[in-house]
């Protein structure tokens, strides 16, 4: 899995690319943590370049969702692929975070 | 060595794979003994350095003798001069399986089955022998190039199993009771206190049973004779050729087991490459709905726990954890998918794949607290995972998952399918009349974030006309492949949906449609797999229209007029 982070304004986009399972879900945890960690409290995770998710995948997503609630925070995912965006959404969480099809449309809202 | 104290043993315990078995080495005052050598030429190669570091200036006859002829108890021995050069070693085997070894037959040795090739082994001394008889007989001594002189005096049947002593010098004999099923020529050794049972307590397990050679007769005999062995005393531990060794009452136990799954196979399948490469894909289809299935059981759960935490009930939250081991199934998932990879690759032949499909299938069935989840999530996603992992088991058993093929209305099934994806399992009414008791509320409030309708927010348009439509169908597959097609749609955004049933000359026909697909370009409209045959299963044939912002999905079924 290769995560490129860059800046967009006030908030961070993280750009995934491959299997999001077991073994990269603590690399992606951290990944999105410094981001936190340097202020950022807008993230949005571009998956257009992830083919597949395991729980360990969505556990951190979860946590992620947690630790930006404040007021003004913000956590979105957009570019999902079919099958990602059919985890996503069977398992409920698209009503603890915000979905988009573009990057674009992701950040004008916020 | 129990039961005699002149002799020594040396177990060479494997972890279990298809590769090579344990071997067992024995030193008495007269001989060296392999029982198994194991399939790969290392452990053969590390058996012969171990004889010749122990045996130091006195040379012993080393006898090497087979449980039976599978590649996986006796190939590494052909690499290896000191076990297969008849200067220096005998090499014994049953009469039935000595044919097999010295023509290379690869279908008896399950050479094909794991496709290997192979070459003759020649055999010096052939066990239990027809021409021997079965009663008392006068001892017969061998004599071999290696200096070793064998005894063979054929003794009359024990506990049903026919039965010779093999004497090498004044050291113990080894007691060979023949006990096909497993394969024609396997056989079970005691010396002294010790039984070595080869493949026996393995010969019921799916992607065993079945093989070349195997008989499930000849098997329940076997395993009757060698549990009045074990019951009579003076036994004291059951060597087994694959995993550790075990206490008589363990092996006991283990032979019930066998005994009982042995009684469930009648009319099982050959198990030869054919049926394995069949096996292999069905495991793979398999192992792609299940990753799917039990990331969203996992999901779903981690959410009602993430929700009932945010409304402060963090030990509720806590506890739901415990239901489902996320990270151990992660980790099943990865092991078959790298190993998928390998096959893919070369790595491993079919059979390998199908039965490390049984091996994380197993184990999967024993990640989840089934009735627990199916309180708090969707019971019918727990239901179609424990479906789908036993049609995989069956299917590796032999079998062809049962189908209970009724006579059902199309209209009904799909009636009743929509209905249950529409309808709260909780609804606001129980949510009210539950408020008064904080168990029970509790439990419908967890029902509540836990079972979402999966068409609680999507538009059904449902049309199924008039005319009674029966079809000859599972209908418990039916709903589960409808389920897994809507889910599908839904899942991937589809905001309406339609479903249709009605006739397309003499086939009764459901169609079910999505408007449309969040992320088209990425939707290439296929269904997995997996889908094709569990409809094949259900009755019926599926085909799929898109890819695009439509897609639809159409099962058809021969119609019962």
């Amino acid at each position: 899995m290769e995560i490129t982070t860059a800046a967009r304004g006030d908030g961070a986009v993280l750009s995934i690319a491959g299997r999001i399972d077991t073994v990269s879900a603590p690399a992606l945890e951290q990944a999105i943590n410094r981001s936190i960690e340097s202020g950022t409290r807008k993230v949005l995770l571009d998956l257009s370049g992830v083919s597949y998710i395991s729980s360990g995948g969505l556990r951190v997503l979860l946590a992620t969702a947690k630790r930006l609630r404040d007021p003004g925070d913000r956590f979105g995912l957009c570019c999902l692929s079919a099958d990602v965006l059919k985890v996503i959404t069977l398992t409920g969480f698209t009503s603890i975070f915000s979905i988009y099809q573009t990057e674009g449309e992701a950040l004008a809202g916020w | 060595m129990p039961g005699c104290r002149d002799a020594l043993i040396y177990p060479f315990i494997r972890k279990i794979d298809t590769l090579s078995s344990n071997s067992y080495l024995v030193r008495t005052s007269d001989a060296v003994i392999i029982v198994d050598p194991g399939g790969l030429p290392e452990q053969a190669a590390f058996l012969a350095s171990i004889i010749l570091e122990s045996s130091g200036a006195s040379t012993k006859p080393l006898v090497v003798v087979l449980t039976h002829a599978h590649v996986d108890h006796y190939l590494g021995i052909l690499s290896v001069p000191l076990l297969a050069d008849p200067a220096t070693a005998v090499i014994a085997a049953q009469e039935c399986g000595v044919e097999a070894l010295e023509s290379a037959d690869r279908r008896l040795t399950q050479a094909a089955l794991l496709g290997l090739e192979i070459a003759p082994l020649r055999i010096d001394l052939h066990l239990l022998a027809a021409a021997d008889g079965d009663g008392g007989g006068e001892p017969v001594t061998h004599r071999y190039a290696c200096g070793a002189a064998l005894t063979i005096v054929r003794r009359p049947p024990e506990t049903g199993l026919s039965h010779e002593q093999l004497v090498i010098g004044s050291g113990p004999p080894l007691e060979v009771y023949h006990t096909p099923g497993h394969s024609p020529d396997s056989c079970c050794i005691r010396i002294g206190g010790l039984l070595f049972t080869g493949d026996l307590l393995f010969a019921a397990s799916p992607g065993i049973a079945g093989i070349s050679g195997w008989n499930r007769e000849a098997l329940v005999r076997s395993l009757a004779g060698v549990r009045a062995l074990l019951s009579r005393g003076g036994i004291e531990a059951v060597c087994p050729g694959h995993g550790r060794m075990l206490p008589v009452d363990e092996g006991l136990g283990m032979l019930d087991a066998v005994e009982r799954d042995a009684g469930l196979l009648a009319g099982i399948a050959e198990l030869d490459p054919e049926r394995a490469s069949r096996t292999a894909a069905y495991a793979e289809d398999c192992m792609e709905q299940v990753n799917e299935l039990f990331t969203v059981m996992t999901g779903r759960l981690y959410y009602v726990s993430h929700v009932m935490d945010e409304l402060g009930e963090s030990e509720t939250a806590a506890a739901l954890h415990a239901l489902i081991r996320g990270d151990v199934i992660d980790d099943l998932l990865e092991t078959f998918d790298a190993f998928s990879r390998e096959y893919h690759a070369g790595g491993h032949v079919p059979m390998t794949l199908a039965l490390k499909g049984g091996q994380v299938i197993n184990k999967l069935q024993r990640s989840f607290n089934h009735d627990e989840l199916a309180r708090i999530i969707d019971p019918a996603l727990v239901r179609r995972a424990e479906r789908l992992l036993d049609d995989y088991t069956t299917m590796l058993r032999g079998f062809d998952p049962a189908r209970d093929t009724a006579m059902h209305d199309l209209r009904d099934l799909l009636q009743t399918c929509i209905a249950g994806h529409t309808l709260r399992s909780c609804t606001d009414e129980d949510l009210l009349d539950s408020a008064d008791d904080d168990e029970a509320f509790g439990r419908m409030l967890l029902s509540r974030i836990g079972m979402p309708p999966l068409l609680g927010d999507v538009a059904v348009d449902l049309d199924l006309g008039t005319e009674q439509l029966p079809v000859l169908a599972d209908g418990g597959r039916v709903l589960d492949l409808v389920t897994y097609l809507i889910e599908d749609l839904v899942g991937t955004g589809a905001r309406a949906i339609a479903v249709r049933a009605g006739r397309d000359g003499e086939r009764a026909v459901a169609a079910i449609s999505g408007a449309c697909c969040a992320a088209p370009s990425a939707c290439d409209g296929k269904p997995r797999r997996f889908l094709y045959g569990l409809c094949e299963r259900a009755g019926g044939a599926l085909d799929a229209g898109g890819p695009g912002s439509s897609r639809s999905f159409t099962i058809r079924f021969a119609s019962v007029i």
